[in-house]
């Protein structure tokens, strides 16, 4: 979390050693996922060659990239908006189920609409049921200081279980037998960009909503307030600035972009909500703030990363026998290097207290 | 430094020979030489920021000096951490009580080396036993099966000490012992160090309370800004004398030039308030800071100063009284709406509290004031705005950096103070509460951040000067007021205050006693 | 019917307990486990290999526990030492091992989620003569497996261990004060690690258990997200070892109901959120309780 918030600042030069430490967790995970692979008999570079073949060599491959990155990207942002206020959410998950279902709902109920009218209500269905999702724990949190972390963990698990139950009950596809709810009519789609790719324009917003990040993060006075509130709260306090309220705006946010996740998923990729709708995108995007650092571009850079492990490692299968879950070891020993520190490593001692 | 320069020498308990260790650029200490006799109560002495805390932290082990050493019984000795210090008989009861909360006294007490039965539980009745013999030795009685968390501060302190004795040290360090003790729970604390003295154990003890230290201790040594500057027997010395080898030669003799005093900006009245334990540290209190004045509050820390900072600016509970900032009752508005009313506060905490030392100067700076119409319009932060108002500030108040956009973790401690100084006077504040406004700042920042309080005040504002250093209020306030036991003993005006008399009204004396 | 539930609670009651058990030492010890899931799962894979193997079922309770015990000190490493911080580690854990799971089960044995393996040595069920047959008390007593003994006997005993021996007070003591703790020269990161290890052992346990005390196949959802019932059931208990083994056997018979709920038109998914929802309740009044106390003074 505060490897978010300290680098979010506008530092005014990018050495080496930054770009060598931003890519180091990386690195890593993949050494370890090598080390696996050879374990198992395969030759780690031709495995990656065949990884970095699938998710960027053509046109149809990046469009697949892009496409399964988009969430990513969402989610990424969604943890990155929370952290950087010093919040530790790691409920996005729990929203990017809520966020989806109720798009779909929207998307499959008000068929009468026009899209002008039917898309961007579903994507505010979306966002509202994620902020919704959250207000439980920012208001404990900001006001009874009760630990975000296990009430958003908890979270999640409701989500999946609502959900759950709300499919396969009284939002039950007509017929359906599969635990998902109807399709959502065309009106309520988003526009593929390049079909039959299913890249969307959910796409395009969730580069918009980085560049709002962006510019949020450098340039407004609500930005510079949750930075300062993430890095040092008792410095934000003694300044005047109303934390708790902070932590209840940035954790809705949060919410709201969590829930857009789901949302786009639903509308733009998936088509309805199943159970199982989110492999985990919330928990991916707590690996892309992390290894983004909290930055824009960062964000950016590592949600097309592990974009293209998910799309790449889905199709390495039909032409090695390499497990596609070498993903899944990746993606989690990028977590967890991420936030390893071996600077002490190489100083001997620490002055000060 | 070769080892032929020491004897063993089992009189010399415990010393220390040209021991520097540094910080930074920060020397905290700067080759301190003292020897603790066995068998005698020795006394370090020194202000704020003096060094004695670092000293102690290497004489116990949790830090090692950068030259130097640690002489035990004359002779060399290096400790790797606090164990190899409890090896050789020495512990140390810390400011901040190292006592685990959740535990009780008695596992407190076991800790680290619990009596085991044979089935290697915990034996009870051993542990007791051992708790009761300590108990005799030092004439109290104890609650042992009393959770930590419900211990009041003396009991801790006690456990502590025991604690130490039960481990078999012989050598205790006291880290400002009496700085949370009532009065009547020092003289048991002096009655306890005495008798453990008679039974042959040394005792280090910081502190800055000269007459604790003048009752107390056998020999002396003062210390400031990191360095030794006497060492004699009490016997030898005089309160007045350690005062004035403590403070030293005020350095700064800022310009006052007399200014005229306006309306009352700051009214206090009938103020009691209780710190974080809600223990009643504030317990009568009338104050007016008027426009145009600075008044300093004095007193031995811990004797109200923190519960009236927390009063004044919002972050601290009051219980009864109200406080008035410019003729409105802002006893219940948050520091925020203070703020919006015309208060600045300078933190007395620099890196936790008064700047985000991660964060680039310029955000330091602007801070608090980034929403105000010239510097953000509709939320937007206006970056040229910004960019010229941080480069006049910083001009204004001679910061040296190399660009503002570095995090202000790169400026040293006097330059940070100026930031953190600029942002306050900025914006023209109606009261301005300036908490040890020049801690770990080097000279010419004092000059500098003195001269800017009398400048501010001249142009009619208002200054409350919270400070541990009474040089500093001397030479700062018009009117000096004396905190003690949270009351006020004493009202010093511009010119008539002397160190001696100060430093007696912050032992509780009133002025007329002392004059009589 | 009832003697029905209530046997099935108290099968699904063990792995949780076993599991929140080793959570809760972890957690008295200053480490907040996120990962308890990931090592029952490799535990439960690892059971089962060795069951199978070596048709002893002590010998796959060993292995299970080994491999737990070694995931608990790679992740306590990682937070202690690398300074990294546990919750991150702990979801990353719970990703890598579940992936390396996958993994090892379609590059082994050719198989994608579910593995089931010949000559698996179940554990033997304590069958109680007399007892058994009363009503309610047979159900509670009789034909339960050494495992689910061992698991309540281990509620008194963590209590007793936490409270009266010395490495339990020195536990403790590492996480209320690490700081105390170094001063008085013991090692809190050290202490830290231990309880980390017993963490993953038992969880490593809780695994095995699933795979050779109850089902006999192992499957990649085998877990069923019981290491956060773990942790929900230690929270719930606020780190006391006998309302977290009520948290556990409340959440096992939320469990035994909610299987018999299944295709009766009941929500059988509400019930499975209730463990979920008791927790953040349970936080949220403890966090009004400090509150009340704080503002009324001492």
């Amino acid at each position: 979390m505060s490897a978010v918030a300290s680098s979010a600042r506008a530092t005014p030069a990018i050495g080496w050693r930054d770009v060598a430490l931003a890519v180091a967790p990386l690195v890593l995970a993949l050494v370890v996922a090598a080390i696996v692979l050879a374990v198992a008999g395969h030759n780690p570079l031709e495995v990656y060659w065949l990884l970095l073949k699938e998710s960027f060599g053509g046109v149809k491959r990046i469009a697949a990239t892009v496409s399964a990155s988009t969430p990513l990207i969402l989610t990424g942002l969604a943890t990155a908006v929370a952290f950087r206020s010093g919040v530790f959410n790691v409920g996005v998950e729990g929203c990017v189920l809520v966020g989806g279902l109720a798009a779909a709902f929207v998307g499959f109920t008000y068929v009468g609409l026009p899209a002008t009218l039917l898309l961007p209500l579903a994507l505010g269905a979306a966002a509202l049921a994620g902020t919704l999702w959250m207000l439980v724990p920012a208001v404990l949190k900001a006001r009874l200081d009760v630990d975000e972390v296990v009430t958003t963990l908890m979270l999640n698990f409701i989500a999946v279980s609502l959900t759950a139950w709300l499919v396969n009950g009284p939002l039950l596809a007509p017929g359906s037998a599969n635990s998902a709810t109807p399709m959502v009519v065309e009106a309520a789609r988003l526009p593929r960009l390049m079909p039959p790719s299913t890249l969307n324009a959910g796409f395009l917003i969730a580069i918009a909503l980085l560049g709002l990040y962006w510019l949020w993060g450098r340039g407004t006075a609500l930005g510079l307030e949750t930075r300062l509130a993430g890095l040092n709260p008792r410095f934000a306090i003694a300044s005047g600035i109303n934390v708790p309220m902070l932590i209840i705006k940035m954790m809705l946010l949060s919410g709201a972009i969590g829930g857009l996740a789901g949302g786009i998923q639903a509308l733009g990729t998936v088509n309805r909500f199943v159970v199982g709708f989110s492999p985990g995108y919330g928990f991916t995007g707590i690996a892309v703030a992390l290894l983004g650092r909290g930055s824009a571009i960062g964000i950016l850079l590592a949600a097309l990363l592990f974009g293209a492990l998910a799309t790449s490692g889905a199709t390495i299968q039909l032409f090695s026998d390499v497990p596609i879950e070498i993903v899944n070891i990746l993606q989690g020993t990028v977590m967890i290097f991420a936030v390893a520190r071996f600077g002490w490593l190489l100083k001997n001692r620490q002055g000060g207290k | 430094m070769s080892m032929a320069e020491f004897t063993p020498d089992t009189t010399i308990r415990l010393g220390a020979h040209s021991v520097t260790r540094r910080f930074g650029a920060l020397v905290a200490n700067d080759g301190i030489t003292f020897r603790a006799r066995r068998g005698t109560i020795h006394a370090i002495v020194g202000g704020n920021g003096a060094g004695k805390s670092t000293l102690m932290r290497i004489l116990q082990g949790m830090d090692r000096p950068d030259e130097g050493v640690v002489l035990v019984n004359g002779m060399p000795s290096v400790f790797f951490g606090p164990a190899d210090a409890f090896k050789q008989g020495i512990g140390m009861v810390h400011q901040e009580f190292m006592l685990v909360p959740g535990l009780t006294l008695l596992e407190n007490l076991v800790l680290a080396q619990e009596p085991l039965d044979g089935l290697r539980r915990i034996d009870r009745r051993k542990a007791l036993e051992a708790a009761r013999k300590l108990e005799r030795e030092a004439g109290v009685t104890l609650d042992w099966d009393m959770p930590v968390d419900d211990a009041p501060v003396h009991v801790r302190q006690i456990v502590e000490i025991l604690r130490l004795l039960y481990r078999g040290a012989d050598v205790l360090i006291l880290d400002e012992p009496t700085a949370v003790l009532a009065p009547a729970q020092v003289q048991e604390l002096i009655v306890l160090l005495r008798k453990l003295r008679s039974e042959g154990r040394t005792i280090l003890f910081i502190s800055h309370k000269l007459d604790e230290v003048m009752a107390l201790a056998d020999e002396i040594t003062v210390i400031r800004s990191g360095k030794v500057i006497g060492g004699m027997a009490t016997a030898n010395t005089t309160k007045a004398a350690l005062a004035e080898m403590m403070i030293g030669e005020i350095l700064s003799r800022p310009n006052a030039r007399p200014s005229t005093v306006g309306r009352t900006v700051l009214e206090i009245r009938g103020l009691a308030a209780t710190d974080a334990r809600r223990v009643l540290r504030l317990k009568e209190l009338d104050l007016d800071v008027r426009a145009g004045e600075i008044v300093g509050i004095a007193g031995v820390a811990g004797n109200g100063q923190d519960e009236l900072i927390a009063a004044v600016t919002g972050l601290g509970r009051v219980e009864r009284g109200a406080v008035r900032l410019d003729g409105q009752d802002v006893t219940k508005l948050s520091l925020r709406a203070r703020r919006e009313l015309g208060l600045s506060y300078l933190s007395p905490d620099r890196a936790a509290e008064g700047l985000c030392l991660s964060a680039p100067i310029s955000e330091n700076l602007i801070a608090g004031r980034h929403r105000s119409p010239a510097l953000c319009k509709g939320g937007v932060l206006q970056k040229g705005a910004i960019k010229r108002h941080v480069e006049t500030l910083l001009d204004r108040f001679s910061v040296k950096r190399a660009s503002a956009a570095l995090p202000i973790s790169s400026l040293s401690g006097g330059n940070q103070q100026r930031v953190a100084m600029a942002r306050e006077l900025d914006g023209s504040p109606k009261l301005l509460l300036a908490c040890q406004p020049t801690r770990g700042v080097d000279i010419r920042g004092i000059a500098f951040i003195h001269q800017c309080l009398l400048d501010y005040r001249e142009a009619g504002g208002a200054v409350l000067v919270i400070s541990e250093e009474l040089d500093e209020l001397i030479a700062l306030s018009d009117r000096i007021v004396v905190l003690y036991d949270g009351r006020v003993t004493g009202e010093v005006p511009r010119g008539s205050a002397k160190v001696e008399e100060l430093g007696r009204m912050m032992l509780g004396e009133t002025r007329q006693e002392i004059a009589a | 019917m009832i003697d029905n539930i209530i046997h099935a609670a108290f099968v699904m009651t063990t792995p949780i307990l076993l599991a929140a058990l080793g959570g809760l030492v972890n957690r008295v010890a200053g480490l907040v486990n996120i990962g308890l899931d990931s090592m029952m799962l490799a535990g439960a894979l690892v059971g089962l290999m060795i069951a199978s193997q070596t048709g002893s079922w002590p010998a796959a309770l060993v292995a299970a526990a080994l491999v737990g015990g070694l995931l608990g000190l790679l992740m306590s490493l990682t937070v202690t030492r690398l300074q990294a911080n546990e919750i991150i580690v702990g979801l990353g854990f719970n990703i890598a091992v579940a992936g390396l799971v996958r993994f090892f089960l379609k590059s082994w044995y050719g198989t994608s989620g579910t593995l089931s393996l010949p000559d698996v040595a179940m554990l033997p069920r304590i069958h109680i003569p007399v007892v058994a047959d009363i009503p309610v008390l047979g159900a509670i007593f009789s034909d339960h497996d050494p495992l689910t003994w061992a698991a309540w006997l281990l509620v008194p005993a963590t209590a007793w261990f936490l409270a009266r021996t010395r490495l339990g007070l020195r536990l403790r003591a590492a996480g209320a004060a690490p700081q105390a703790t170094r001063a008085l020269g013991l090692n809190p990161l050290n202490l830290r690690d231990a309880s980390t290890v017993f963490a993953g052992m038992m969880s490593g346990l809780a695994g095995a258990y699933l795979c050779i005390g109850v089902v006999g196949i192992f499957n990649e959802g085998i877990t069923a997200g019981r290491g956060f019932l773990a942790l929900a059931a230690f929270y719930f208990g606020r780190n006391r070892p006998w309302p977290t083994a009520i948290g556990a056997l409340l959440f096992g018979l939320f469990d035994a109901i909610q299987i018999r709920l299944q295709g009766r038109g009941l929500p059988a998914e509400l019930v499975q959120t209730l463990p979920y929802v008791m927790v953040i309740v349970i936080l949220t009044l403890v966090a009004i309780t400090i509150k009340r106390a704080r503002n009324k003074g001492a």
